[in-house]
């Protein structure tokens, strides 16, 4: 009885998650372009995405700066949390603080503050801006995943490799790196999430010459959604669903 | 590791967009508002190319103009936005030797006390907020002036915008006042209307208000012509009442903000825009209005004569454009705030 329960109660979570999903899916292949009621089956909202170039390009723009950041934020990251975790200096406990409270702070705060720095150090916004501005957003959280990843480490494995004559870089690239690998793949998927989602740091840190896929579809607010988001959304879901499994599938091998 | 990390070098520089084109121009304006056949048309013609980005609200449009300060050559504000950034010194005047087609506007459009003479905006899309009746569910002759929003029966069928100016335009018109009152007393029995009105309202909804109009929840409210439109051709029953107190018209107009740099290209688009041809495209595509009078005869016949689209000229007499309210704007915001937590 336990057990069904338990399952019950799973499936319920999985459907509240899901759900959502599954409905715009079924809508994105809805005939009637307005109301919710089914007016039969069309892939029209499928053909209409491939020629709404507009649509398309913020796409490609904002994988771009998604698998960028998170690449950049996961390297950074990892390093600061490597530093904070295998030494000891002064102002320790100030940086490991300062990554919390750059978690906490809201989108808005660290958006303008980016944007006054940006433009008081005289940049162009757009590329390069809106790439340090998701950097900044993602490498806290990425910082915190690896060390808590590194906390749980056996601290005697790497008093033993030095023991016998490894320098400082082969103990990080032999055994620390490979032990966070973990934490490493989960810090680069969730920046590349907070990247690909971001409208508030994106609208401010980014010119006018580089858009992204947020800005493009929240902007629609004004006139209404239409069906062909839905149908790129079922596009970058497929492709998410499918990055996921394969990251799996190589992670598995490896070991 | 060093490989690596040459080779992400290597990816971000390459992905890096390239400046290459000599002539072009940057657009600010909302998403889909400005269909892509219209833009490759323009740069096909002119060699110009455009680039958009887009903002959600005017609000935002306001702060990233006033923070970013340059960077953009077209913005596409609403009227009272267009009469705040007019005496906040934010936009250029036009040069209207290079707008041989500004003569095409219908004058009824021109020459709005948000901007006299035109001096800074181009009227680009126009429409209506007024009342919306399913005559299905509540009969024919059940609403047929702002007034009657306020018999008992409407109770808890009501929509109403979720936006302050827009709830407070319909109180000011049923009051004899105008939608940009500022003074205190005529605001104060706004007030008092609304405030027998706030709790008979089922629903407040500026993104998509017909969707509780064709499922039945409410039956009669005010909306934006945009959803009427859609509203009505799903269900002809729904149909959409220009009041005899008069209603509010909104605008979006072509602005030049401070700090433009291309602006030869931006008054070329302007003038573009302009065209009978290209403005009777984009209002047949967007389902909006055009101002443009000349473009009038170029608009199929059913979209013409769709009152909702385009009411008659005697119509649109007893509508006004929002111009920015200036130190009122606090009184009705805690006018909206009182309401809104009763």
């Amino acid at each position: 009885m336990m057990q069904f329960l338990k399952s019950v109660y799973a499936w319920l979570i999985y459907l509240f998650l899901y759900l959502p999903l599954a409905v715009m899916a079924f809508y994105s292949f809805n005939a009637s372009k307005y109301s919710l009621t089914w007016k039969g089956f069309t892939l029209k909202w499928y053909g209409k995405l491939l020629t709404n170039t507009n649509l398309f390009d913020a796409a490609l723009r904002s994988l771009t700066i998604a698998i960028l950041s998170a690449t950049i934020a996961c390297i950074i990251g990892t390093l600061t949390a490597f530093m904070l975790h295998q030494y000891r200096f002064r102002g320790r406990k100030a940086i490991l603080g300062s990554l919390f409270v750059m978690m906490m702070s809201p989108d808005i705060v660290i958006g303008i503050s980016l944007l006054v720095l940006f433009l008081a150090a005289g940049f162009t916004l757009g590329f390069w801006t809106l790439l340090m501005g998701h950097v900044t957003l993602c490498v806290p959280f990425v910082a915190a995943t690896v060390y808590s990843r590194f906390e749980g480490f056996d601290i005697s494995v790497i008093e033993a490799a030095k023991d016998l004559g490894a320098n400082e870089y082969q103990v990080f690239s032999r055994i620390i790196l490979p032990m966070a690998i973990p934490g490493f793949v989960a810090g680069w998927l969730l920046s590349f999430t907070l990247s690909l989602d971001d409208v508030i740091i994106s609208f401010f840190t980014t010119g006018p010459t580089y858009e992204v896929l947020p800005l493009r579809i929240y902007s629609m607010v004004r006139l209404g959604i239409k069906p062909d988001v839905n149908a790129l959304s079922v596009v970058m879901i497929v492709i998410t669903v499918v990055a996921v499994f394969l990251s799996r599938r190589l992670l598995k091998e490896k070991r | 590791m060093k490989k690596f990390l040459f080779a992400l070098v290597f990816i971000v520089l390459c992905s890096a967009p390239s400046y290459a084109e000599n002539e072009e121009l940057f657009l600010y304006i909302w998403s889909e508002y400005l269909p892509d056949e219209i833009v490759e048309n323009f740069t096909q013609e002119t060699g110009i190319k455009v680039h958009i980005s887009n903002y959600d609200s005017n609000e935002a449009m306001l702060t990233k103009i006033k923070l970013a300060g340059q960077g953009y050559d077209l913005i596409v504000p609403s009227s009272d936005y267009v009469g705040l950034m007019r005496r906040e010194n934010l936009l250029l005047p036009l040069d209207k030797s290079k707008l041989s087609n500004f003569t095409n506007l219908s004058s009824a459009f021109v020459d709005q006390p948000f901007d006299p003479d035109n001096t800074f905006s181009v009227p680009y899309m126009w429409g209506s907020t007024s009342i919306i009746v399913n005559t299905g569910t509540l009969g024919s002759a059940a609403i047929e002036s702002i007034a009657d929003l306020w018999k008992p029966e409407m109770d808890g069928r009501l929509i109403l915008p979720n936006d302050m100016r827009d709830v407070f335009s319909v109180a000011l018109k049923l009051l004899g006042y105008s939608v940009n009152e500022t003074d205190p007393a005529h605001l104060e029995e706004a007030y008092q209307k609304l405030k027998i009105l706030f709790p008979r309202v089922r629903a407040f909804d500026s993104d998509s208000p017909k969707q509780a109009l064709l499922s039945d929840e409410v039956s009669v409210g005010v909306v934006w012509n945009g959803e009427a439109y859609i509203a009505n051709t799903e269900n002809p029953n729904i149909q959409y009442i220009y009041p005899p107190e008069g209603f509010s018209l909104w605008m979006d107009s072509l602005c030049i903000p401070k700090g433009a740099k291309n602006l030869d290209e931006a008054h070329a688009f302007l003038n573009y825009l302009l065209r009978p041809d290209v403005a009777a495209a984009l209002s047949t595509e967007m389902g909006y209005s055009t101002p443009n009078a000349k473009a009038m005869d170029l608009i199929p016949e059913e979209i013409r004569t769709n009152p909702i689209v385009y009411p008659t000229e005697a119509e649109i007499q007893h509508g006004e454009f929002q111009d920015y309210l200036g130190e009122a704007l606090k009184m009705y915001n805690d006018y909206w705030v009182k309401l809104k937590t009763n």
